[in-house]
């Protein structure tokens, strides 16, 4: 079964239709690519799909479930962790604070026992803490743990947004452009990760990216949009080959 | 910046940073605890007030210093606070149960007015908790029978079964656990994950929405718990002035407050006490002041509302950390002495950051 299904979905802003019944699912364990021309919509969608936006048509069902309609902090709750196209951090905290952030949607502790600091409060922190440190290796954020997250150098921001969603522990990685702004070095690192939280991890991942390169190396499938529509789904080599594409984005 | 190496996961969440720093407040607490012993009644009396703006500093930087939502209105809650105890023990009711009804009455207040204003931010909430203040200084005045309008009400010594809390000293001892108490919360909740939700808030409601956090829920504890704090506050203050009247509950008052975390430091925790230590010292500071100026600047009214402004500004242009900011100056230049470099400590100079400030 799949683990998101988009059925359907719509939304307009004013008279622009920025997602035009759209649909598609993505497999468990996928990576799952959507690229497109500038407003094409994709940064909507992934809106839509986080509850930033209420869809006005359509249904998106994740594992099954009707999430539509749920609260916009549901979301995370039910397994879905996302990046900002331009990058939204604490600036104000930490690298391990916005880390630790990335727990929330685990913390099952009542205000009482956190006002107190009791017993269980310190080992369910201690348990997210050990967590935050096993992203922190992996992501090799070492030097940078106890660094204000405004201070950080753009690269290192886009990872440590990476890390926040990855501390999470989603079943669903939502990307939005992971590598825009990203040295050529910086981008091999990025499409590394990417590739190895879904062979690691286990997370299915659905990123919105602009360079090619990183797209064909890492996604299993492609989704072409352009105002809204859906162009072409396939794997990279055939939506490649695919004529509709040329002529619509790819430009021949 | 110094840097120190962890050995354990445990140290990102103990309440002091270290051995040395535990060490430092142990001797700062006992300092305290000994305080009555050799200081005169008079300042003694200065540490009660100290104590009791430790309390609503400590509520007020919560909201505003973590949370990123400016409140206008506290003057509300530190009036329904010292009201409710007032009213309560004139009729009767021992110290603690009228305590913790003021307590839960501020709380009901702060839910009050958190309801409606807890989908907005900024500006807008300022203004809102700005209605509430003027709201309840208005029932105080008009509910004659319970309050006694503007003429005031005289306060009970406070009675703890047979403890009678007549002297400075006696009322130190019951403000002091207080006042220890209410910062001892307040860094539990900023260390736990409500605090970082409050924090992730205050930064980017987008990203903590996303991550999870239930931004209606978060604002409105915040603001419960806020105004549960600054309640508290305000029933021990109505003890030691010992008459309240509408007249010093008024805006002014929510004002001040800011102005004291502001200057303390805010986002901090050295900055509700330093903060709480300004508000209490500057008057006196005015006063000496006023002896050596020249009779003509000396005699002009509104003279400390005058240096308060300055001070404010002053800070705001120099130090955005407040005295907090400038006491961990002092500490790394002390801890690195000969060696200190200007700039190692820049970003201190970072303004904390929301929509609208």
């Amino acid at each position: 079964m799949a683990l998101l299904e988009v059925d359907d979905v719509g939304i307009s802003f004013g008279g622009l239709q920025a997602v035009d019944g759209v649909s598609f699912a993505v497999e468990p364990s996928e990576i799952f690519a959507i690229i497109g021309p500038n407003g094409a919509g994709k940064t909507t969608l992934f809106n839509l799909i986080s509850r930033i936006y209420r869809p006005v048509s359509g249904r998106i069902l994740f594992d099954g479930r009707d999430i539509t309609g749920i609260a916009p902090h549901e979301v995370a709750r039910v397994g879905i962790a996302r990046t900002f196209q331009n990058i939204n951090l604490f600036d104000t905290a930490t690298v391990v604070e916005n880390l630790m952030l990335g727990r929330y949607r685990h913390d099952r502790s009542r205000l009482w026992q956190q006002a107190l600091a009791t017993p269980f409060v310190r080992r369910e922190r201690l348990a997210d803490r050990r967590h935050v440190e096993e992203v922190i290796a992996f992501l090799q954020l070492g030097k940078y743990r106890d660094t204000m997250a405004a201070d950080l150098p753009y690269g290192v921001r886009k990872v440590v947004e990476l890390g926040r969603a990855l501390a999470a522990q989603p079943r669903l990685l939502l990307l939005d452009e992971p590598s825009s702004g990203l040295n050529p070095e910086e981008k091999r690192d990025m499409a590394f990760w990417i590739q190895d939280v879904r062979d690691g991890l286990g997370m299915t991942v659905i990123l919105v990216e602009h360079d090619m390169s990183l797209v064909s190396a890492v996604s299993d499938r492609l989704m072409v949009m352009s105002s809204g529509r859906i162009l072409a789904i396939g794997k990279p080599a055939e939506v490649q080959r695919d004529p509709k594409v040329a002529a619509g984005y790819l430009g021949g | 910046m110094r840097s120190r190496k962890k050995t354990n996961y445990a140290e990102d969440y103990r309440l002091f940073r270290d051995g040395a720093t535990a060490a430092r407040f142990a001797v700062l607490g006992a300092a305290l605890l000994a305080a009555p012993a050799f200081l005169p009644a008079y300042y003694v009396s200065q540490l009660v007030l100290v104590g009791i703006f430790t309390i609503a500093g400590a509520g007020l930087m919560l909201l505003c210093g973590y949370c990123g939502q400016i409140s206008l209105g506290h003057s509300a809650f530190f009036a329904v606070g010292a009201f409710t105890a007032a009213v309560l023990e004139r009729h009767g009711v021992p110290f603690l149960p009228a305590f913790l009804a003021a307590g839960l009455l501020s709380t009901a207040a702060g839910l009050a007015v958190g309801l409606p204003a807890r989908r907005l931010s900024g500006l807008y909430f300022a203004i809102a908790t700005l209605a509430a203040a003027f709201i309840v200084n208005e029932i105080i005045v008009r509910w004659e029978s319970v309050t006694n309008g503007a003429s005031g009400l005289s306060v009970p010594r406070i009675r703890i079964f047979g403890f009678v809390a007549n002297t400075e000293p006696k009322l130190y001892a019951i403000v002091l656990p207080a006042a220890l108490g209410a910062m001892l919360v307040v860094r539990n909740i900023v260390r736990a994950p409500l605090g970082l939700a409050m924090m992730a808030i205050r930064d980017s409601e987008t990203a903590a929405q996303s991550l999870g956090v239930p931004l209606l829920r978060v604002k409105l504890t915040a603001i419960g718990l806020s105004a549960l704090f600054t309640g508290i506050a305000g029933a021990l203050y109505a003890h030691e002035i010992r008459f309240i009247d509408p007249g010093q509950f008024t805006i002014v008052v929510s004002i001040e407050l800011l102005v004291m975390i502001f200057i303390g430091g805010i986002g901090s925790m050295h900055g509700i006490v330093l903060g709480a230590l300004f508000i209490i010292t500057l008057p006196q500071l005015v006063a000496v002041a006023k002896d050596l100026l020249p009779p003509a600047v000396a005699q002009q009214t509104g003279l400390q509302a005058a240096v308060y402004g300055a001070v404010l500004l002053l800070f705001i242009l120099v130090e955005p950390r407040g005295l907090a900011g400038i006491w961990r100056r002092i500490t790394h230049y002390c801890s690195q002495f000969p060696f200190y470099r200007r700039g190692s400590l820049r970003r201190a100079r970072r303004f904390a950051k929301s929509e609208t400030w």
